[in-house]
C-alpha cells in the first residue's frame, strides 16, 4: 500500500478507539494558517479538561468543512455514520419529536467531532439523562458595537454584584467571539422557566439600574453601544458555546473561563481573547477554572424574589 | 412573508370577498443536477429532430396530438389560446357539503386562503358560518389556464382550499386483481373481533410530527458528509489489516510541524490579524490577560514567555 502523506490521512488510536483522520494539512483557519491537524491536537489536548463539561449532554456540532470562511451547518441529530461507541443522548427536536444527539464524552469522542470540522461545540444547560432539569443558569452578554469587551466585563461584573447579594457564585467565560457569559451553577432541582426567569428579572434590573449600558430586550436595534444580557438562553431548546469550544473566528479563539480579576482588568480596557495555545497553557498552569460549575450546589431565590 | 401565488375574490351569493392564495405545503425532495463525470460540467438538454438528430429551433416546434392512423394533428398555440377557460378571477362557491362526504382520494394541492385588503370582516363571517354549520364548500375557479375544482373548508380560523381532481380523472378500481373476489369472502366474529381489538390497542391520536422522511435525511446525511470530504467514513470497522495504526499525536506531529513551519515562512497572516491597539497592549506584561488574541505568537519561543506570563496573571477565583 502506497504511502499516504500526500493528502494525509491517518488511521490512528485514541484512548483504544480507532478512528480514521482525513485531510490533516487543510487549512480551517486561512487568516491564521490554523489546519485541521492542528484543531484536532487542540482538542486531545483540551479533553481532559472539556470532556467533564459536556459528559451526558447533547451537543450540537457547528461544522465547517471548508473552514472558517466558508459555508458552515449546524448539526443537531447526530450523524447516522458515527462510531458505534459514540453515546447519543436525547434531546428536542424541530418540531414536537425527540432526535438523538451526540454525547461527545471522551478523548476519541472530541477528536471524532474535530475530524469533521466541527469547530463549534454548544450544549444545552440540562443534561441528557434530565433535560428538563438545568444544572445551571447562563448569563449570555453580548455587546452591540461599538460596545465590546470591556462594556460586558463591566456588566459581568454588575452580574456578579447582584449574585453575591443572593449568596450566589458566579463563574465568567469568554464567548470566544465578541461577548461573555457567566454561569450559576445549580446542581440541585431546577426548571428552565426558574432558571429563565431568574436570568431575566437580573437582566431587567440592571438594565433599570444602567439603562445607558444594558438592554434586556432582544430587539437588535436596542442594541448599539449597549450590552445585551441575554437570558433566553436558559430555555430548554437553546444551547450556549460550550467552555473550551473554539469558534469560527478569523483566529482559533476558544471559549475560556477567566477569573474575576481577568474580568476586573478587562473592564479597564484589557484584552481579553485567548487562543487554542493560549488556553492549553492555562489548563496546564491553572487546571480547570470551570471545574467547580459541575459540583458546586446552589438555589436560585424563588419565583421573581430578587 | 410569502408571496401570494394567486389573488382573486369568492363570489358567495352575492357577496364577494376579495382574498390572496398562498401554497399551504412545500415539499422537501432534494434534487440534484445532472452532471458530467468526466469534466465535472452540469448536463444540458436540447431539443433534436427524431429524423436526422439536428437541433431544433424552437419556434419550429408546435404541438402535434397523435391519431390512432399514426398520423398528427398540428394544433398551434394562438388556437389553443382561444379555448382558454375565461380568467374569471372568482372561486365561485357552487353548494355546500359535509366533510365526510368527500373522498380524501379526490384532494390534490393546498392552499391557505387569506383575506384580502378591507376583506377581513366578511371572510371572517364566513369561516366562522362554515365552522358553525360544519359545511365544507365545492367551488370552482381558473388558475394559470385550468380550470380546478375546489373545496374550501374552514381550519383554526381560516379557509384552506384544497384543488380537487374531476371524478372521470379517478381511475375505475375494479379493474385490479382480487378486487372482485373480495367481496364474496367470509368472516368470523371472532375473526372480526380479534382483528378491532388490534385496531383498538393501535389506536392513538395522529402526530404528523412523529413522522419524517428518513430516506432524505439519510440523503442530506450522505451529502453534508461528502460535502466535508469523508467520503471514507470515520472509524468505520476497521478497514484492512495493512493500514497502519499509530498514535494520534504522533499521527500529527508532521501535520502540525508543517502548519507551524509554513506560517513562520509567511507571517503576513498574523500581522493582518492585529489591528488597532495591538501594539500599545504587547508593551505592558505586568497586567493578566495580557495574553491576548492579539499579542499571541504562534512560535514555540514565544509560547514559553507566555507560559511565564500566565503564571504572573494566576487567576484565584475568589473575588476580591
Amino acid at each position: 500500500m502506497a504511502e499516504r502523506t500526500a493528502g494525509r490521512s491517518a488511521t490512528v488510536e485514541v484512548e483504544g478507539r480507532r478512528l480514521t483522520l482525513s485531510n490533516l494539512d487543510k487549512v480551517l483557519y486561512p487568516e491564521a494558517g490554523t489546519t485541521k491537524a492542528e484543531v484536532i491536537e487542540y482538542y486531545a489536548r483540551i479533553a481532559s479538561a472539556m470532556v467533564p463539561h459536556l459528559a451526558d449532554r447533547g451537543v450540537t456540532l457547528r461544522r465547517f468543512p471548508n473552514g472558517v470562511d466558508a459555508g458552515s451547518f449546524f448539526e443537531k441529530r447526530c450523524p447516522s455514520h458515527r462510531p458505534g461507541w459514540l453515546g447519543t443522548v436525547l434531546g428536542p427536536g424541530d418540531s414536537n419529536g425527540s432526535i438523538h444527539y451526540c454525547c461527545l464524552d471522551s478523548a476519541p469522542a472530541l477528536v471524532w467531532a474535530a475530524n469533521m470540522a466541527a469547530l463549534e461545540i454548544h450544549g444545552p444547560m440540562a443534561r441528557g439523562a434530565d433535560i428538563d432539569s438545568p444544572t445551571m443558569c447562563v448569563f449570555d452578554l453580548d455587546p452591540g458595537a461599538p460596545a465590546a469587551i470591556p462594556e460586558c466585563a463591566d456588566v459581568a461584573l454588575d452580574v456578579r454584584h447582584v449574585l453575591e447579594g443572593l449568596d450566589l457564585e458566579g463563574f465568567p467565560k469568554t464567548s470566544g467571539s465578541k461577548g461573555l457569559q457567566v454561569y450559576v451553577p445549580l446542581n440541585r432541582p431546577h426548571t428552565h422557566r426558574q432558571a429563565s426567569g431568574f436570568a431575566q428579572a437580573v437582566a431587567q434590573l440592571l438594565e433599570r439600574a444602567r439603562p445607558d449600558a444594558v438592554v434586556s430586550n432582544m430587539k437588535k436595534s436596542l442594541r448599539p453601544g449597549k450590552v445585551f444580557v441575554d437570558w433566553s438562553q436558559n430555555s430548554r431548546h437553546k444551547t450556549t458555546v460550550a467552555v473550551y469550544s473554539l469558534r469560527a473566528r478569523p483566529r482559533p479563539t476558544v471559549s475560556t473561563p477567566v477569573s474575576w480579576e481577568e474580568v476586573e482588568a478587562a473592564a479597564d480596557g484589557a484584552p481579553l481573547s485567548f487562543e487554542a495555545a493560549d488556553v492549553i497553557a492555562r489548563v496546564e498552569d491553572h487546571g480547570d477554572l470551570f471545574a467547580a460549575t459541575l459540583t458546586l450546589e446552589q438555589s436560585l431565590p424563588a419565583d421573581g424574589k430578587i | 412573508m410569502p408571496r401570494a401565488m394567486w389573488s382573486g375574490a369568492i363570489s358567495f351569493g352575492l357577496v364577494n370577498i376579495p382574498i390572496k392564495l398562498f401554497t399551504a405545503v412545500s415539499r422537501k425532495n432534494v434534487s440534484f443536477n445532472q452532471i458530467d463525470t468526466r469534466s465535472g460540467s452540469r448536463i444540458q438538454y436540447r431539443k433534436v429532430s427524431a429524423a436526422d438528430g439536428e437541433e431544433v429551433p424552437n419556434e419550429a416546434i408546435a404541438k402535434g396530438y397523435q391519431l390512432s392512423s399514426g398520423e398528427y394533428v398540428l394544433v398551434g398555440d394562438d388556437e389553443l389560446a382561444t379555448l382558454d377557460p375565461e380568467a374569471t378571477r372568482t372561486i365561485d362557491i357552487e353548494q355546500f357539503v359535509d366533510l365526510d362526504e368527500i373522498d380524501p382520494l379526490f384532494y390534490d394541492a393546498a392552499y391557505y386562503v387569506a383575506p384580502d385588503k378591507g376583506a377581513t370582516k366578511p371572510y371572517a363571517l364566513l369561516t366562522r358560518a362554515m365552522e358553525e354549520q360544519g359545511k365544507v364548500a365545492i367551488a370552482r375557479l381558473v388558475m394559470r389556464t385550468k380550470q380546478y375544482l375546489a373545496a374550501l373548508r374552514p381550519k383554526d380560523g381560516m379557509l384552506v382550499m384544497s384543488t380537487m381532481v374531476y371524478a372521470d380523472e379517478v381511475n375505475d378500481p375494479a379493474q385490479l386483481d382480487g378486487v372482485e373476489e373480495m367481496h364474496d369472502v367470509d368472516v368470523s366474529e371472532r375473526e372480526l373481533r380479534m382483528a378491532e381489538q388490534l385496531i383498538e390497542s393501535l389506536t392513538e391520536p395522529f402526530e404528523p410530527e412523529r413522522y419524517e422522511d428518513t430516506y432524505r435525511n439519510q440523503v442530506l446525511e450522505l451529502i453534508n458528509r461528502k460535502a466535508a470530504g469523508e467520503e471514507e467514513v470515520v472509524a468505520a470497522p476497521a478497514p484492512a489489516a495493512e493500514e497502519k495504526v499509530v498514535d494520534l499525536m504522533a499521527a500529527l506531529e508532521a501535520s502540525v510541524r508543517d502548519a507551524k513551519e509554513a506560517r513562520k515562512r509567511h507571517p503576513t497572516a498574523k500581522a493582518a490579524a492585529g489591528g488597532g491597539g495591538a501594539d500599545e497592549d504587547d508593551a505592558d506584561d505586568a497586567k493578566p490577560a495580557r495574553r491576548s488574541t492579539k499579542a499571541s505568537k504562534a512560535t514555540k519561543a514565544s509560547k514559553a514567555s507566555k507560559a511565564t506570563k500566565s503564571t504572573k496573571a494566576a487567576p484565584r477565583r475568589k473575588s476580591a
